[in-house]
């Protein structure tokens, strides 16, 4: 199968959850996994990293390098270095989608845009600074107060016909906002729509700091949500690239510099072997394959 | 370890002790039959209180030195209880909730030298009101152009002239402008000496942080300027460097990073703010904090040949960075980029300091245009609410990992 230490692995700590990938020597992912953080980190991490094993099928001897990043990378104890989120998501999102010029990260406390070279390096980033105003905990709020799960909230939305206006300043007076719609009358679609719209203008200002190239990946967590990216793609003005993996991101592009690390220091040319293909969203298959 | 870096740490040894005498000199001051001005550091015409033999009080570095020593929230607290706003400058809550606690000196006189922070006005108005010490004025103009214009000039001149008025109704001393020419000399060697260590920060290594490491200096050289001590240590600092330097000797074991910085540092977490750029091996090569008591490093002294009030009109007026247009500010950033051979430039944005703050999104485009790198932060430089850790070191973790990315690639491409 894999030679010994041909592989790469991340591991990306985050508030809510820890996802783990990692990827064989022809650069392609093999197994990945994700699992609560919660708050024992140190074990959350070393799950993930053993769930993602065992998907993938194989030993810990074949992972050469693992590296950590998160909130929480330094807590990855097994790892071998860490790097943080921004560098490790913008490699994951040029892997996934090589004309990838411009990464928008959503988590669910902070919100990134980080632009990116042709190599996936890091160009320039700005986060969201002190106040998670405008962020995935906007759509946490929204869920707490309309009842319905976050995997709701898209489709949801999806059906508003008149998003309303909402605060955008205040992940916890937005939700007093929608209660006060809600109860005037509006429907739960129209002012999830509204939420979404907040999001995403106060994304787009972000964006708009660090400069919008073409082509604009979406990744974290609430890129899964369908109105988020259709809202975000009406403020920006422009197509944007989303993976049914988008979440793995981090963990993807740390798992490459972990990869990159292990064959600097064996010095040995990838190892042809047949491994799982994950592009564009299609789960892997395969021998060597493996999902969550 | 070696003598160039035991110097260096006596280099600091030295400027606290002076310090430390300094603040003596404040606190016996009544004892001792002496009186106490409060002024601000930017513009400060601290030439003229020592020719009237008068001991300063500098109301921002009281604030400093309590943020240092993480007793700073409590007084700020103490302020915002009588009713100062949260998001108002923390330096005057510092000060002013010591002053509630009958824990500040209270000056005999109060000289506020407006030059640009019109925050400076209101707090030693309320500083008056509340001490009942009287209270002076010195209006200096943003500057509109490069070189400023003979009726900038004597517009300063003639309130420097009723100033003296003013002190020697204070002092009880008259006025003795060969005495101020004196000072005048002793601040010029301070000077000169400053602005010798602000340009060994141009070699490879930096002998010292011209950021982290210039705030021990920046003592003598905004407070104790115009004494023989004051000029004494930055002397001793300048051989001192200059030696650190020929031995290539820097204050990290590595330089990896040359960088500019902007902004005041947060002093509540100085020392693990620090911690964050040095893992990096990021040292400061220039800063624009560094630079509030005056603008040194471009050549300009004060001059005891000429008029001793137009030479202190020159300083207040011209060699400040607290009174320049927005443009200015961007262009000497990228100067000080170019000249001092830095990789990136680096924000500290403290909200409530308008006068810094106001303008460095601006500056960050002008830094940018002309190709460097900039890393952008944000907290605060005296309340320590406003300090968060971890987003701070993802920040500074992404740029210098994004700065060592691109050097690998250029190393890659054999560019």
């Amino acid at each position: 199968m894999f030679a010994r230490g041909s592989c790469g692995a991340g591991v990306d700590v985050g508030s809510t959850q820890t996802k783990a990938v990692v990827v064989g020597p022809g650069h392609t992912v093999v197994g990945r996994a994700l699992v609560p953080t919660g708050a024992q980190i140190v074990k959350a991490a070393e799950r993930a990293f053993e769930e993602a094993l065992r998907a993938a099928g194989l030993p810990r001897s074949a992972v050469g390098k693992v590296c950590g990043t998160g909130y929480g990378r330094f807590k990855v104890t097994f790892g071998d270095f860490q790097s943080t989120e921004i560098t490790c998501h913008a490699r994951g999102a040029h892997h996934v989608f090589p004309a990838t010029r411009t990464v928008v990260d959503m988590g669910g406390q902070d919100t990134k845009a980080v632009r990116v070279g042709p190599s996936g390096e890091v160009v320039d980033f700005v986060m969201n600074d002190k106040c998670a105003a405008g962020t995935g905990r906007f759509l946490s709020a929204a869920a707490d107060v309309t009842g319905l799960t976050l995997d709701q909230l898209g489709p949801v939305a999806l059906g508003g016909k008149e998003g309303v206006r909402l605060t955008s300043v205040c992940a916890v007076f937005v939700e007093s906002d929608i209660m006060s719609y809600l109860a005037q009358g509006k429907a739960v679609p129209d002012v999830l729509a509204g939420v979404h719209r907040a999001i995403a203008a106060r994304t787009a200002s972000l964006v708009r700091r660090v400069g919008i190239e073409s082509e604009v990946t979406f990744t974290g967590g609430v890129a899964r949500n369908p109105a988020m990216v259709r809202a975000l793609e009406q403020v920006l003005g422009t197509s944007i690239n989303v993976s049914e993996a988008s979440h793995f991101c981090g963990a993807l592009g740390a798992a490459l510099l972990a990869l990159e690390r292990a064959e600097a220091e064996v010095g040995v040319a990838p190892v042809e072997v047949p491994a799982a293909k994950w592009d564009d969203g299609t789960a892997p298959s395969g021998e060597n394959g493996g999902t969550a | 370890m070696s003598t160039a870096y035991a110097s260096s740490a006596t280099v600091n040894e030295r400027a606290r002790r002076a310090m430390d005498a300094w603040f003596s000199e404040i606190a016996e001051a009544k004892a001792r039959g002496k009186k106490t001005v409060a002024l601000m550091v930017s513009g400060a015409p601290l030439e003229l209180l020592r020719a009237f033999d008068l001991v300063p009080i500098f109301s921002e570095v009281q604030a400093l030195q309590l943020a240092i020593k993480k007793k700073s929230l409590p007084p700020i607290l103490r302020a915002e209880q009588e009713g100062y706003a949260s998001d108002s400058c923390a330096y005057v809550k510092a000060d002013l909730g010591l002053l509630f606690s009958d824990a500040a000196p209270v000056p005999d006189a109060i000289l506020c030298n407006y030059v640009g922070c019109n925050v400076y006005v209101k707090w030693f108005e309320h500083l008056a009101a509340y001490t009942g010490a009287p209270l002076f004025v010195l209006d200096v103009p943003f500057a509109r152009t490069d070189v400023s214009s003979s009726e900038d000039i004597r517009y300063v001149v003639r309130q420097l002239e009723e100033m003296i008025v003013f002190l020697e109704k204070v002092s009880g001393k008259k006025y003795d402008p060969d005495r101020l020419r004196e000072v005048l000399a002793l601040s010029a060697r301070a000077e000169e000496a400053w602005s010798r260590c602000k340009e060994l920060c141009k070699r490879r290594p930096a002998p010292f942080d011209a950021y982290f490491d210039a705030i021990n200096l920046m003592g003598p050289a905004n407070c104790l300027r115009g004494t023989e001590v004051g000029a004494e240590v930055l002397e001793l600092a300048a051989e001192t460097y200059a030696a650190l330097a020929s031995e290539r000797k820097g204050p990290l074991p590595e330089e990896r990073f040359r960088i500019v910085v902007e902004g005041p540092p947060p002093y509540p977490a100085y020392r693990s703010f620090r911690d964050l750029f040095a893992k990096w091996g990021a040292v400061g090569v220039a800063s624009t904090y560094s630079c509030v008591g005056g603008l040194w490093e471009f050549g300009w002294r004060h001059d005891p040949t000429k008029d001793p009030l137009v030479s202190i009109a020159e300083h207040v007026l011209r060699e400040n960075l607290t009174n320049r247009s927005l443009l200015d500010r961007g262009d000497r950033s990228v100067r000080w980029l170019r000249e001092w051979n830095a990789d990136a430039f680096v924000i500290h944005s403290v909200k409530s300091c308008r006068l810094f703050s106001a303008g460095q999104g601006d500056e960050r485009e002008r830094v940018r245009e002309a190709g460097f790198p900039v890393l952008m932060l944000e907290s605060d430089l005296e309340d320590p609410r406003y300090y968060a850790e971890a987003p701070i070191k993802n920040r500074i973790d992404a740029f210098f990992e994004s700065l060592e990315q691109a050097r690998a690639l250029s190393a890659r491409r054999g560019s």
